[in-house]
């Protein structure tokens, strides 16, 4: 009878061991399993850039549908000479203003001006794909973008220009990678094409490649480093004189994100601020102190506001 | 029938009964709403996943922060990139007790506002909290309603100064779920 007894007891002092057991762990079952349940498909990777260009090239960011984007783009004078003479480059300034809507969360199409030449142009940003991880696994974003120049200024008599003379074309294939929270880098071969170039001997097609990449050091700021590498550069008259090739363009910049607007400060070789001078018409060179500070403010508006979920 | 198969049986009885008694859903709701001096901000979120076990009171929920949808999509932007870093943290998450779950009869329409206690964890940091919880039983089916403060700061959420007044100390959140028999 005692030995029954005690065996019951040990039987039922390992159910309610077992039964224990399953109480104290099924709080973090519960959970367990709802975070294995509720893991999304594929995670998309956002945010690579915080503006829409790293310096001059462009970024695989869009913005989203329903939001309109105003952008001030400013390219200062040279260091090189009459700095202070010039206040900082400032009586130099070339200024670029463009405006683009997001129709949908891939598509993006806009219209700017530039002082340098009286450029109009027109333009349109497209995603191909989003980086992702998950069910579906996607190493990099690809952004296409595509713009038309239309330079309207005077040219001398003896030198007429017809519209499709004026004409040039830049394409951009921005393929880029969020490496982490904080480095993020791109590539991005380039093809500028000017129906016009000075001398029959010059391509009017200059391929380039791009390289592009930033570093965020604190939240709400990132340095940003952009060089954009030549395959075929044009010739230029050195100090009037000498032919030799164009410079690529090197970038060096720093971002400062606040609410709905990004500040870009930068200095860079580059001279222009028009997309199909900025790669291909680069006079300057750095170690000869041909450096321009410049500037790109972007400022966004939600023009259509997204719908939200119902309670 | 010798004892030990008993238990077994037993137990095994035990877990089928814990197991019908598991209410789930996948779509609740959540809102979350920020009132400071220069702007309203709110954002909302219908993917929430919940479990209740009825058998003993255990609760808890998941809430992908990527699913928070915002009016504008670069405050959406900055909510998960700046403020909840969802890359890092993905999900915010719940578990606890309901004190006094017996009292809930599914068999019969009724409101309980219970206490329920527990850990929450969003931005990867976890703070104990203890909330009234009103659960509302129709038709058989059971439904959670409840509007509770959080303070981003209990969470490491670090709102700049330049942001003090746009985004509250405090926010007012608000969560719905219909409950279903988990399959």
């Amino acid at each position: 009878m005692l030995q029954k007894n005690n065996r019951l007891l040990k039987g039922l002092s390992l159910g309610l061991f077992l039964f224990l057991g399953f109480m104290a762990s099924g709080q973090d079952d519960l959970l367990a399993e709802l975070e294995a349940d509720s893991k999304p498909k594929t995670s998309y990777a956002f945010a690579t850039f915080k503006g829409t260009r790293v310096v001059n090239l462009q970024s695989p960011e869009l913005p989203a549908k329903g939001v309109l984007q105003y952008m001030i783009l400013h390219r200062f004078g040279t260091f090189r000479t009459n700095y202070f003479y010039n206040f900082l480059g400032l009586h130099n300034a070339q200024v670029r203003l463009t405006v683009d809507y997001g129709i949908t969360d891939w598509l993006n199409v806009g219209i700017g001006q530039s002082s340098f030449q009286k450029m109009y142009d027109g333009f349109v940003k497209y995603r191909l794909c989003r980086q992702s991880s998950g069910e579906v696994n996607m190493p990099v974003s690809i952004v296409g973008y595509s713009s038309m120049f239309y330079t309207a200024q005077r040219t001398p008599e003896n030198r007429p220009l017809n519209t499709a003379q004026r004409l040039s074309f830049v394409n951009e294939l921005v393929i880029a990678r969020k490496f982490s929270q904080n480095f993020s880098a791109e590539l991005v071969p380039t093809l500028v094409h000017q129906n016009t170039v000075d001398s029959a001997a010059y391509s009017n097609s200059v391929f380039c490649l791009g390289l592009g990449a930033r570093y965020k050091i604190t939240k709400m700021h990132a340095l940003s480093v952009e060089y954009v590498y030549q395959i075929n550069p044009t010739k230029q008259f050195f100090d009037g004189t000498a032919l030799q090739d164009y410079n690529n363009a090197l970038s060096v910049g720093f971002d400062i994100e606040t609410g709905g607007h990004v500040f870009q400060l930068f200095l860079t070789n580059s001279r222009g601020v028009s997309d199909p001078l900025v790669f291909t018409e680069t006079p300057g060179n750095w170690l000869d102190g041909d450096i321009h500070f410049g500037f790109n403010i972007s400022r966004v508006f939600t023009i259509v506001r997204p719908k939200l979920p119902r309670e | 029938m010798n004892k030990r198969s008993f238990f077994v049986l037993f137990l095994s009885l035990v877990f089928t009964g814990i197991n019908a008694q598991k209410l789930m859903t996948r779509n609740g709701y959540i809102k979350f709403f920020s009132h400071a001096p220069l702007e309203d901000i709110k954002a909302e979120n219908n993917q929430v996943s919940s479990v209740i076990d009825l058998s003993n009171g255990t609760f808890a929920f998941v809430v992908p922060i990527k699913g928070f949808q915002f009016e504008k999509a670069l405050m959406q932007e900055h909510f998960n990139e700046n403020y909840l870093e969802s890359g890092a943290y993905p999900n915010g998450t719940f578990k606890g007790n309901i004190e006094e779950y017996t009292k809930i009869d599914m068999d019969k329409d009724g409101t309980y506002k219970l206490k329920m206690s527990g850990v929450m964890r969003i931005h990867g940091v976890e703070k104990k909290i203890v909330e009234v919880v009103e659960f509302t039983v129709n038709g058989g089916k059971l439904n959670l309603f409840s509007v509770f403060n959080i303070k981003p700061s209990d969470y490491e959420i670090k709102i700049p100064a330049s942001k003090q007044d746009n985004i509250a100390d405090t926010l007012e959140v608000t969560v719905r779920m219909s409950y279903a028999a988990k399959k």
